[in-house]
């Protein structure tokens, strides 16, 4: 079945905007259901682990290079640190008159797009219960990949016990500075980089599209290239040289001029 | 491709760094997924409507200008 060009550029046009349409739909739908996603869920995340105390008395604190993390609990009050030094962390606790813990590891992890990008763990070797002066040293290097993670980040110190529960942990919240400041722009660059690859891909579409389209000469404007040839016979040859009337084959049916000659 | 649609990608890819930038210099938390999904899809959003704005205006703007070039018998 063969269409008209212009039934196949209308049909293309309202393919377009129904692509249009269901895209604008698309991220309106997208907003609504982030919009809708109940506060609780999003100030609690699965992965957050619980601060509770789980026996009355115990203390637990965390200190990075001497300060208590628990200063740093929101992005604002992050800590300042240089990604490329080692951060000296002191797991501490104390159960007071309680029943002794007994703490095998010290778990720090940091968080990205709700990925933990990086997991240090000190385990302690036949750990026994503790209950005061408590402490397990850990020292963390952030990353090998430091160079690029200037940000903000948010760590979560815990504590756990043998059996693998977490018997308390802490949030906070460091302002990595990386060593080269202008190389923490490459995931950006990274980004763009697959944004356009994704653009250039609907864009060759589009263009392909456009290439089956018939091009249609704008009226009062003359065409910026000769008007096609008669049909002439598949043996014309080439105009390697300026043809002789008699060389040149007339238009079978037709009395027009060859392309680009004057009647 | 029009000038609105050209802009509107733009806008996009600008409100999208514009959010990793500011996670970069310390104003933004993009710890959890969550946030960080409605801040960057926030951030393409109103790109792309800025951009398709300023394309759109800025379109009419060489097309009004053009028509009037277009008017002027040349000298």
């Amino acid at each position: 079945m063969v269409h008209s060009p212009a039934f196949r550029a209308l049909r293309m046009h309202s393919a377009r905007r129904r692509v249009g349409t269901l895209a604008t739909i698309f991220a309106i739908a997208v907003v609504a259901l982030l919009a809708n996603v109940p506060a609780t869920a999003r100030a609690s995340p699965t992965f957050r682990a619980s601060s509770a105390q789980p026996e009355a008395g115990a203390a637990y604190v965390v200190t990075w290079n001497g300060v208590d993390v628990s200063t740093a609990g929101t992005p604002s009050s992050a800590l300042s640190i240089d990604f490329s030094q080692t951060a000296s962390l002191n797991f501490n606790w104390s159960t007071g008159a309680s029943a002794p813990v007994n703490i095998s590891d010290a778990r720090l992890q940091m968080y990205y797009f709700g990925f933990a990008v990086s997991t240090k763990d000190q385990v302690v070797s036949n750990s026994v219960a503790c209950s005061s002066k408590c402490h397990i040293p850990l020292d963390w290097t952030p990353l090998s990949i430091n160079y690029v993670l200037e940000g903000v980040y948010r760590l979560t110190a815990s504590f756990i016990a043998p059996n693998g529960t977490t018997m308390w942990s802490e949030n906070f919240y460091v302002k990595g500075n990386a060593p080269l400041g202008f190389v923490a722009l490459i995931p950006i660059v990274l980004l763009l980089i697959a944004i356009y690859e994704v653009y250039g891909l609907v864009r060759s579409g589009r263009y392909a599209a456009l290439g089956r389209k018939p091009s249609a000469p704008t009226s009062g404007t003359p065409p910026q290239v000769p008007p096609e040839a008669p049909s002439a016979p598949a043996e014309t040859p080439a105009p390697a040289a300026a043809p002789t009337p008699e060389e040149t084959p007339a238009a079978p049916d037709e009395g027009l001029p060859p392309s680009g000659g004057s009647s | 491709m029009s000038a609105a649609s050209h802009a509107a990608g733009c806008g996009v890819v600008l409100g999208i760094v514009l959010v990793i930038f500011f996670q970069q210099v310390g104003s933004l938390d993009l710890s959890d997924l969550v946030p960080a999904l409605e801040w960057l899809i926030l951030g393409a959003v109103i790109g792309g409507v800025l951009g398709a704005g300023i394309g759109w205006a800025l379109g009419r703007n060489y097309l009004s200008r053009q028509a009037v070039l277009e008017a002027t018998p040349p000298k």
